[in-house]
């Protein structure tokens, strides 16, 4: 019962919160929203404490382990984004510069979770949610960077420095793969991470395979119900009477008559 | 028809972009080492299920919002609550065929849940992801001197 209140219940708040905060376009429910996704994520953040018998808890143990990096990240990346050529609403340089700092902490910071002895354990050996977490990420990172790499070529024109900067984050995450293949961390083997690296494959490539399904699923339940719709009703063609009325003011607008 | 044609070749291209090169890393690693595929078929196979279930029911949420510039259809909704079941039903059927996708867990529920979990968890990874890809792309494209059209007339 308390795994169903403090995880799962807890869980379903964060989740229908953030849609709600998301989609509505009410002020209040979006507050509402915001709330209840709030507290739903506090409440999967204490599961550790909360339901510490529960195995479910490893996961908030897991968000509580990156939720620093992350803010670094996304917070760094705000910084260097928005003190560039912004109309409004510009950061300062100094804004940049300590952007550019907490994204590489972040950095750091994740890296270190993994060579160094800041990996999540919890309780005695490694978070199991964390070595299916940090390869994924990887992988993800690195697919993503090729994809956007082709991408930006073919939107943008003259954006060399970006697809650079894509083809530098891909080979930096092939490169953290490869060594996380062949070098054992601290806590981490070399056989470990081979093994969840290849299950985080398996993960990605089913989790976008079941969302692309669904989402031509919903697509298709869409078009099947607006195909299924009535043609809205045509007006009737003008009576003779509105057609006299209608060129009876085109004329005075155009002889420039009494009004 | 021109552009059609072009923009869909480019999101091939994007998409090929985006799965070969990963494909092609993961069998080079197989290849360089001894990891064998064991238990990735199953966990490919939960992780597809459990993501059609709960893409579908984020999306029927996302009706609510369509329903609000119609007026408040049912028979969408009823299509995604159909959809949402099927999902539901076809991974208890799965899970209830002895060892078929059930991994270390004692129970179906227990398989589920734990599937539930590790969503979100791959999901928690691919968003951190995407702040670093975004993030560097967003931050390069906003930094770069503003671009000038010159006209012939200039």
């Amino acid at each position: 019962m308390q795994a169903f209140v403090f995880f799962w219940l807890a869980g379903l708040f964060f989740l229908l919160g953030a849609l709600v905060a998301f989609f509505s376009k009410d002020r209040l429910q979006r507050r509402i929203g915001l709330v209840l996704g709030g507290l739903g994520f506090v409440s999967l953040l204490a599961t550790p404490w909360t339901i510490s018998f529960s195995p479910s808890s490893a996961f908030g143990h897991l968000l509580g382990s990156v939720i620093g990096p992350t803010v670094l990240l996304a917070v760094g990346f705000y910084q260097i984004a928005f003190s560039g050529n912004v109309p409004v609403g510009r950061l300062t340089k100094q804004d940049r510069l300590i952007g550019v700092l907490m994204v590489m902490m972040g950095v750091l910071w994740f890296e270190a979770m993994h060579w160094w002895h800041l990996t999540p354990t919890y309780p005695d050996d490694v978070n199991r949610y964390w070595l299916i977490f940090w390869p994924t990420m990887l992988l993800f990172g690195f697919a993503c960077a090729t994809g956007a790499h082709s991408l930006v070529g073919l939107v943008g024109q003259e954006r060399h420095r970006e697809q650079r900067l894509m083809i530098l984050i891909a080979l930096f995450t092939a490169a953290l793969m490869l060594m996380g293949v062949f070098i054992n961390g601290p806590a981490v083997s070399s056989e470990m991470f081979t093994v969840e690296l290849l299950l985080a494959a398996a993960d990605l490539f089913g989790v976008m395979v079941g969302a692309a399904v669904a989402i031509v699923l919903f697509s298709l339940v869409l078009v099947v119900y607006e195909k299924q719709q009535l043609p809205p009703k045509r007006l009737d063609p003008p009576t003779t009477e509105q057609l006299a009325a209608a060129s009876h003011t085109i004329a005075q607008h155009l002889a420039g008559g009494e009004e | 028809m021109m552009d059609q044609t072009a923009s869909g070749q480019g999101f091939v291209r994007g998409f090929l972009w985006f799965t070969v090169p990963a494909t092609v890393l993961i069998l080079a690693l197989l290849s360089l080492t001894d990891a064998s595929l064991k238990g990735a078929l199953v966990r490919f196979v939960n992780a597809m299920l459990t993501s059609f279930t709960l893409v579908s029911f984020v999306l029927l949420t996302t009706l609510f919002a369509y329903g609000d510039t119609r007026k408040r259809p049912l028979a969408p909704l009823f299509g995604m609550v159909l959809m949402v079941g099927f999902g539901a039903l076809i991974t208890y059927f799965f899970l209830a065929q002895g060892d078929l996708l059930m991994e270390n867990n004692g129970s179906i529920r227990a398989q589920a849940l734990s599937n539930i979990i590790r969503f979100g968890t791959t999901v928690l990874g691919m968003a951190v992801a995407l702040v670093v890809v975004g993030g560097t792309l967003l931050g390069s494209l906003l930094n770069s001197p503003p671009k000038h059209i010159l006209f012939e007339e200039e």
